[in-house]
């Protein structure tokens, strides 16, 4: 992020924005940046609040009445987490349903698959609109393809057409889980999706898969977040020296 | 969150690899007009395009123009990194893309004016100095458009 602005603004265009990782921006010195304490993933801090995110625009935005920079300040408030009604606690199915160790990938995930699918539909209907799609398949012959990868692990895998039907898989899941209205935690969704979920058990076998393998350990870095190995193994040093976005 | 002293040891090692020097020299833009005159665009490294643009390669110092002519909610992320909430953005694009806040701004007189094309990168796995030539054509984009004042949002 502060590369561009710094090739903007030396282009004559003047430059504002969002900084997530303070000692990162800090060390960059772009031209102007506003810290935010919101997890990454999240520049205006929260969902369907427009006042709370005018509030960040217009602190970024103050920046840009600085005569001289690099500037940068921090922003005070902390996203809002939503009242505490509001927030939604609970998720929608129960994964043990789903988890039988007698039959393969594809049939855990299909199974799975079927339980999300009306919440996945509602969620779609409540927001009118979908984020899934980045593969061109459907959802079923997804979890046909990615099951496969580790029901019968020999062969290639075309790491183009895994990522983005891996990423569409997430999409689902997290789409179908956060279908109901209310606030919804982020770390409380990923603990759904990678320390519940099929997937999740399958996102880290898959994981393990390309680690293992000289020539695609630094795919494995975009396979599964660091979170979902420390929920599968509690082992801190898978992650240690990963880099990656 | 994202407070290093609040993050696990091996988050906090992961993204303080990632402090890099500035790049020089130093450029700076220092404003010429009052906010109520300028006219903005946005930028995101979010790795946010249309269905029907290419996916962002896993690392990728390409851009995509975002057409606000369409319907920005059916704007899709293929930003190669795993390691951050995508939930919000479903949720709402403006968490990323906040370009009903900024059309709000327009109305509100807040801002001068808003471009009809605004650009998305994917900040992952380059250095700095791999955007130089896409960032340099874009901002002769936005200078054709008379753009004064870019608003930039990270993931």
């Amino acid at each position: 992020m502060g590369a561009i602005g710094y090739y903007l603004e030396r282009a004559g265009i003047m430059t504002t924005g969002i900084s997530l990782v303070r000692e990162n921006t800090a060390a960059l010195q772009p031209p102007r940046a506003l810290w935010v304490p919101f997890p990454l993933g999240r520049p205006l801090g929260a969902p369907a609040q427009s006042e709370f995110q005018h509030r960040v625009i217009a602190a970024a935005l103050d920046l840009l009445s600085a005569p001289r920079g690099p500037v940068m300040a921090d922003f005070p408030e902390d996203a809002p987490g939503g009242e505490a009604g509001a927030r939604v606690q609970a998720c929608p199915v129960s994964f043990a349903l789903a988890d039988s160790s007698d039959v393969g990938w594809v049939s855990r995930l299909r199974s799975e698959v079927a339980q999300l699918a009306d919440w996945y539909d509602l969620g779609q209907r409540r927001r009118g609109r979908t984020t899934f799609g980045l593969s061109g398949e459907q959802m079923e012959a997804l979890v046909d393809y990615l099951g496969g990868l580790l029901d019968a692990p020999e062969g290639e895998v075309d790491l183009r057409r895994f990522k983005f039907a891996l990423e569409d898989a997430r999409t689902f899941y997290t789409e179908a889980l956060t279908a109901q209205p209310g606030e919804h935690d982020p770390e409380r969704v990923a603990q759904w999706v990678y320390g519940e979920s099929e997937l999740g058990r399958a996102i880290v076998a898959l994981y393990q898969r390309f680690a293992g393998r000289e020539e695609t350990a630094q795919f494995a870095r975009i396979v599964a977040p660091r979170q979902a190995l420390g929920y599968s193994t509690g082992d801190e040093q898978l992650h240690t020296g990963s880099r990656d976005e | 969150m994202v407070r290093l002293s609040e993050l696990p040891e091996y988050e906090r090692q992961h993204l303080l690899a990632k402090n890099l020097p500035p790049l020089t020299p130093s450029a700076w833009r220092a404003p010429t007009k009052p906010l109520a005159q300028m006219r903005f665009a946005l930028i995101t490294t979010a790795g946010l395009h249309y269905r029907d643009a290419d996916n962002f390669k896993f690392a990728d110092a390409s851009y995509r123009p975002l057409h606000v002519a369409r319907d920005v909610n059916e704007l899709v992320m293929s930003h190669s990194s795993v390691n951050f909430d995508r939930s919000g953005f479903i949720e709402d694009v403006n968490v990323v893309f906040p370009y009903d806040r900024f059309r709000e701004l327009v109305k509100d007189g807040v801002i001068g004016g808003l471009s009809d094309v605004h650009y998305s990168f994917m900040g992952a796995g380059l250095l700095p100095q791999m955007y130089e030539a896409s960032a340099s054509q874009v901002a002769g984009m936005l200078m054709q458009d008379n753009v004064d004042a870019v608003f930039l949002t990270p993931v």
